[in-house]
């Protein structure tokens, strides 16, 4: 049974300005006896989790909204464990899979099947995996021989295409989504709703970020909204 | 905390065991050479994507440097070319893969923003892909080694299966090294230039293209040179001499310095690394 318990989760990180990344300032705040020093530390401490606490259930479809920085990405991020917690627990039940950027691992000089086996590993799958999964592939982004191609060939279009029948080829148990999966162009519109829904329905959670109402209810995601990192409003019945 | 991890398994992420995560995660980085391998393998690739050539470039222009300088110096020191071809080659040949990978260290986590802050894996496995890209170009540049020391055979000997341990010891002062420049540059900007500069300082005043025994006293700056003894280690055994005992001592003790330090380093780190790249 997939599972998340989020436990009084805080996540700060300092924002540095471009003063305390060099080095020399660094020293000199050393040599002066700090009264640059507080200058060259002007960091800034964001708390982009405030004290979050959340229980997420096999079965869950969420989606996360709020305004631009109101903690949904850090969210996603910690829950990925790519930003770590700075107070607080996070146990997680099963795989996760994260889509958060749709064109990471992705190279422009590469062909199309180079591509699907280095988007691919990025997202976790192993050789063998990609194997069995890249005629699959390759028939649904309906490119044929252009997958022989390298990519920065490639209309936006047939890109995006590309990129989002490698991401839905993953199967975790929990999936994360920032922003939608990037759905191609428009006569590819009711593959692409068919694939998400069949893709989204087979992990045993999913959690998206997004503004996107209506992608939103066609997932049928419950919304939970955040605000300044902490949530303010839970919609699941 | 990993993209892969077997269905009924819990993971727990939490604020006080992130130091511990980094040492895990220097470990799964290393379990996921599948992955690492293969991107290093795609740099090269990518590098000489077009050429028709392509990572024959490599040993091509390691053997054009070697036999250019090996010309120009045996003739300007009187030197036999018997016996300073193939000093020079192995020489060049692990210089080129320590200063490649220190100041590719330096960047390793840098270049790898992107992957850093959206995929959920290892962030140890950009440094081993840096590590592993390193390790293809050497043994690319090491046909120039097998090449020289057919023209001009040394005294073949038992000291020469020194090179295993030898090479070991240089492989382990290496990755710490790296990776502490890694975390450092991520951090300071400047690091990156610094390294830079210190190790092309350090080139001139280490004996690669220059003999340590046409000095009458070994100075100060090859008794102490880390460098120097790190070098050692690989060049003595593949010219079929011993390297000096001071040498292996000199490596052993970097290595035990060095890698608890870029240990505790990493698990400091580890946590802010995503918010500096």
């Amino acid at each position: 049974m997939a599972h998340i318990s989020i436990r009084n989760l805080t996540v700060e990180f300092k924002v540095y300005g471009s003063n305390a990344r060099s080095l020399k300032k660094q020293l000199l705040s050393q040599a002066t006896g700090g009264r640059i020093a507080s200058n060259a530390n002007d960091a800034v401490t964001v708390k982009a989790l405030d004290n979050v606490s959340l229980e997420i259930n096999h079965g869950d479809r969420i989606g996360l909204t709020g305004h631009n920085g109101a903690g949904k990405t850090t969210l996603l991020r910690t829950l990925a464990g790519i930003y770590k917690p700075t107070g607080g627990t996070i146990a997680i039940e099963g795989s996760v899979g994260a889509l958060l950027d749709p064109a990471s691992g992705m190279d422009a000089e590469a062909t199309g099947v180079e591509n699907i086996y280095l988007r691919g590993f990025i997202l976790g799958m192993t050789r063998s995996e990609i194997d069995s999964k890249v005629d699959e592939i390759a028939r649904f982004t309906e490119l044929g021989k252009f997958l022989e191609l390298p990519v920065k060939t490639y209309s936006a279009g047939m890109f995006s295409r590309l990129g989002f029948a490698i991401s839905t080829a993953i199967q975790p148990d929990i999936l994360l989504v920032d922003e939608g999966i990037g759905a191609g162009d428009a006569s590819f519109r009711e593959n692409v709703i068919a694939r998400t829904q069949e893709f989204v329905s087979k992990a045993n959670i999913a959690i998206f970020a997004s503004h996107d109402h209506a992608f939103l209810q066609d997932m049928g995601a419950s919304l939970i909204s955040l605000e300044h990192g902490n949530i303010v409003e839970d919609l699941r019945t | 905390m990993f993209s892969r991890k077997q269905s009924g398994t819990t993971t727990i992420i939490s604020a006080d065991r992130v130091r511990a995560m980094a040492s895990m995660d220097l470990w799964t980085g290393l379990l996921r050479y599948e992955l690492w391998w293969i991107f290093a393998a795609h740099d090269i690739k990518q590098r000489f994507r077009r050429s028709t050539l392509g990572p024959i470039w490599l040993t091509l222009t390691m053997g054009i440097m070697v036999g250019a300088l090996g010309f120009v110096f045996s003739q300007l020191f009187k030197q036999d070319m018997t016996e300073f071809l193939p000093y020079l080659a192995v020489g060049i040949i692990f210089w080129g893969l320590l200063t490649s990978t220190i100041s590719e260290g330096c960047t390793a986590f840098i270049v790898g923003e992107s992957y850093i802050r959206n995929v959920p894996m290892p962030i140890s496995v950009h440094f081993y892909r840096v590590f592993a890209r390193n390790i293809i170009i050497w043994a690319h540049n090491m046909v120039i080694y097998l090449l020289v020391i057919i023209v001009f055979p040394p005294h073949f000997s038992w000291h020469m299966l020194l090179f295993l341990p030898g090479f070991l010891l240089f492989l382990i002062n290496l990755a710490w090294m790296g990776l502490v420049v890694g975390i450092l540059s991520t951090r300071f900007r400047d690091i990156p230039q610094v390294v830079t500069n210190l190790l092309q300082v350090v080139f001139f005043v280490t004996p690669i293209f220059w003999s340590a025994t046409i000095l009458p006293d070994r100075t100060a700056f090859i008794q102490f040179n880390i460098f120097y003894h790190l070098l050692e280690l690989v060049r003595s055994p593949l010219l079929g001499h011993i390297p000096p005992l001071q040498s292996w001592a000199i490596g052993i003790t970097m290595a035990l310095a060095g890698f608890p330090l870029a240990i505790w380093l990493y698990r400091r780190a580890y946590a802010r690394i995503p918010y500096w790249v």
